[in-house]
């Protein structure tokens, strides 16, 4: 009864059906690019007033947030790295999104991943590179998997709700880096729950001159290659888009619905995993508690705001970058706390939304 | 005092948070909501609690507080499904980023960063006359704070309410059915507005109670995950009052444990304890989920005008 009554969740309306409606090619990207500028304008306005009833200067704070990631070549370095993590945080939510299937557990996923990666360049950490590098990845990747595909089979099995299942994960691997940070591989110098470094092969290579980025960023481009040509080009990928929009349509149809489901959660787990190995493997050197940030949160968003199209994820990914290094440097020079930021873009994310309201309602006024 | 009691003493007011934020996500979902911000708004309701007790140097006016800032969201949450009909599931995460970060900047834009945090008194105890005087019962049951006493008395109208009024069938009718509910001239809007309200204004009480309770202080991971098992709760609870009640017996008796565990040390390491509450609730969902039913409408959107719905 309910399936047929509405889309599935999240789904959301397709760009493609939007936009299909409106006639001529530069009112179609009007119709689809302007929301998000206003929805950003808003939000930063917003964001304004909130810096200015703090008691700051909310100008010279924007200029710090929009300005940092492009007025250094440091800040550049910083923002791309932010970028790999977010970006494949976002695909671990966009794929099974796909499918209708929400994963909240990214952060628990990365977790896993840097897990996995970091013991394997502990373990092994007299080899050369080019054994050793593939191997932290592909463990990364592995372990994500793994991590997501317990959510996946509670899911398949035994119809367990994937919302609750991944977010419940998460909690677990926080215990579980923990216990790995503080008793299997503890670095007691750190003064902060941390492992040990990895051995000089695990770590991803630089490009160019420092400060230079790691040579994750092109694994997240191949990546972001890859998601875009599988979800579009693919059999698999079409199916998985099906499930999204129509669930009984695709049943009717014969595709495996709950098992192309678990796959999308399994595949977004491995990217989440492969985020956790590269931040080891190009940022931290070793796996420290907290080195989630909130990738969890910037992926949903960046999720949430590409709409569910994967070749926009990496372009919104960058923006959602840009403002977190932003934020930061804004912390720094105008004493505003980060916090300000999440704010903003949890009020971007909103406005985006509302912005469907605003558009249908004026189309049908017209 | 035997161990026996100082468990079960220890575990009543442990159960409060969870009572709380999971009878306002049973009202929210019983009328169709399925507001998934607990974990922000407990984390917003905790910071907006404490920094009113703090500078007003009155709990009671911080749960109040957060009882209020807590209904704003659920109006917010509220008015853009019911009347905008957005998603429910996305707006919910929404509101999560967005709680989650006021949260912690009003307590970084108030206080600040300290060297020593500041302190709020933790709240007293009233032991019940007569009641408390019972072995063993009384100084589990009747012993406690008001609050505690408040989210059991709450649990009780709300399973009242619910089952054994007309108007609670009527407000049952709109999360099963709210075609035919509106058929019959329920007001489906109006019911979706005040469950929502209500039951985020509930979330937030519960985050509230954390700091005037355990430490005194406020800090941001002090929630530590309670809000998604709440979740949990509320699905394994079948969304009725009364099994929720037992369920945060469950989730409080595991917290109390695990405490207990860190403390004494029982050979294994405390992390693989911490685990434990998440773990069960993952291995309890396995059966649950079979038998636990939900309102047939929860999480969908009504739109009276759909020639689909109902």
């Amino acid at each position: 009864m309910s399936e047929t009554t509405t889309t599935p969740p999240g789904a959301g309306p397709q760009p493609g059906e939007q936009l299909a409606r409106t006639s001529g090619g530069t009112l179609r990207m009007a119709w689809a690019v302007v929301p998000y500028f206003v929805s950003v304008l808003l939000a930063f306005v917003a964001g304004g007033v909130v810096i200015l009833l703090l008691g700051n200067d909310p100008f010279r704070a924007f200029e710090s947030v929009l300005t940092t990631s492009f007025s250094t070549q440091f800040g550049l370095v910083e923002t791309m790295h932010k970028w790999v993590a977010v970006v494949l945080c976002a695909y671990a939510f966009a794929i099974p999104l796909a499918t209708g299937k929400f994963n909240i557990g990214a952060e628990g996923q990365l977790l896993m991943g840097a897990t996995a990666g970091v013991a394997m360049g502990i373990v092994f950490s007299d080899l050369p590179m080019v054994v050793l590098l593939p191997v932290v990845l592909l463990a990364g990747v592995l372990a994500g998997a793994f991590w997501a595909g317990i959510a996946a089979f509670l899911l398949v099995r035994f119809q367990v709700n994937e919302i609750l299942s991944t977010v419940l994960l998460n909690f677990v691997s926080f215990a579980f880096i923990d216990y790995v940070a503080s008793h299997v591989w503890p670095d007691r110098g750190a003064g902060h729950p941390a492992t040990i470094r990895v051995g000089e092969g695990a770590l991803l290579p630089r490009l160019g001159d420092a400060p230079s980025v790691h040579a994750g960023v092109i694994v997240a481009v191949v990546v972001c290659v890859l998601v875009a040509i599988g979800m579009r080009r693919t059999a698999t990928g079409f199916e998985m888009t099906a499930v999204g929009a129509n669930l009984r349509a695709s049943l009717v149809h014969g595709i495996r619905t709950s098992r192309l489901a678990g796959a999308g959660l399994v595949v977004g787990g491995a990217l989440g995993g492969l985020a956790g190995a590269i931040e080891v493997a190009g940022v931290h050197g070793k796996m420290l508690e907290g080195m989630q940030s909130n990738f969890l949160i910037l992926g949903i968003i960046v999720g949430l705001m590409a709409r569910g199209n994967m070749v926009a994820v990496p372009f919104v990914a960058f923006g959602i970058a840009v403002l977190e290094v932003g934020a930061s440097s804004m912390q720094r020079t105008a004493q505003v706390p980060v916090e300000v930021v999440l704010i903003i873009e949890a009020l971007i994310l909103i406005f985006v939304l509302l912005s469907d309201v605003v558009r249908d309602r004026l189309r049908g006024a017209s | 005092m035997s161990t026996l009691t100082d468990f079960f003493a220890l575990m009543i007011p442990a159960m409060v948070p969870f009572l709380l934020a999971a009878q306002g996500t049973v009202l929210s979902g019983r009328a169709g909501l399925f507001n998934v911000s607990q974990e922000g708004l407990m984390v917003l309701g905790a910071s907006v609690g404490f920094l009113v007790s703090f500078k007003l140097e009155s709990n009671a006016l911080g749960l109040f507080a957060a009882l209020a800032v807590g209904g704003i969201f659920g109006l917010i949450f509220a008015y853009t499904t019911t009347l905008l009909r957005l998603d429910q599931f996305v707006i919910g995460l929404a509101l999560y980023f967005a709680s989650l970060g006021l949260g912690s900047l009003l307590y970084r834009a108030v206080v600040g960063v300290t060297f020593e945090p500041p302190l709020i008194p933790t709240l007293e105890s009233y032991p019940v006359p007569l009641l408390s005087e019972i072995p063993f019962l009384g100084e589990v049951l009747f012993d406690h704070d008001l609050v505690v006493y408040f989210a059991f008395l709450l649990s009780f109208a709300i399973y009242w309410f619910m089952y054994k009024t007309n108007a609670g069938m009527r407000f049952r009718s709109v999360g099963e059915n709210p075609k035919s509910a509106d058929s019959v001239g329920i007001r489906v809007i109006t019911t979706r507005l005040w469950a929502g309200v209500v039951g985020a204004s509930l979330m937030a009480m519960a985050g509230a109670y954390l700091p005037m309770v355990y430490t005194g202080t406020f800090t941001e991971g002090m929630v530590a995950g309670r809000g998604w098992l709440v979740i949990a709760l509320a699905f394994l609870g079948g969304w009725r009052p009364q099994f929720v009640v037992a369920g945060a017996a469950f989730f409080a008796g595991m917290e109390v444990l695990a405490l207990r565990a860190q403390v004494e040390g029982i050979g294994i390491p405390h992390q693989f304890v911490s685990m434990l509450p998440f773990v069960a609730t993952l291995v309890v969902m396995v059966f649950a989920f079979r038998w636990a039913r939900q309102p047939q409408f929860l999480g969908l959107n009504y739109d009276r005008e759909s020639r689909l719905a109902g």
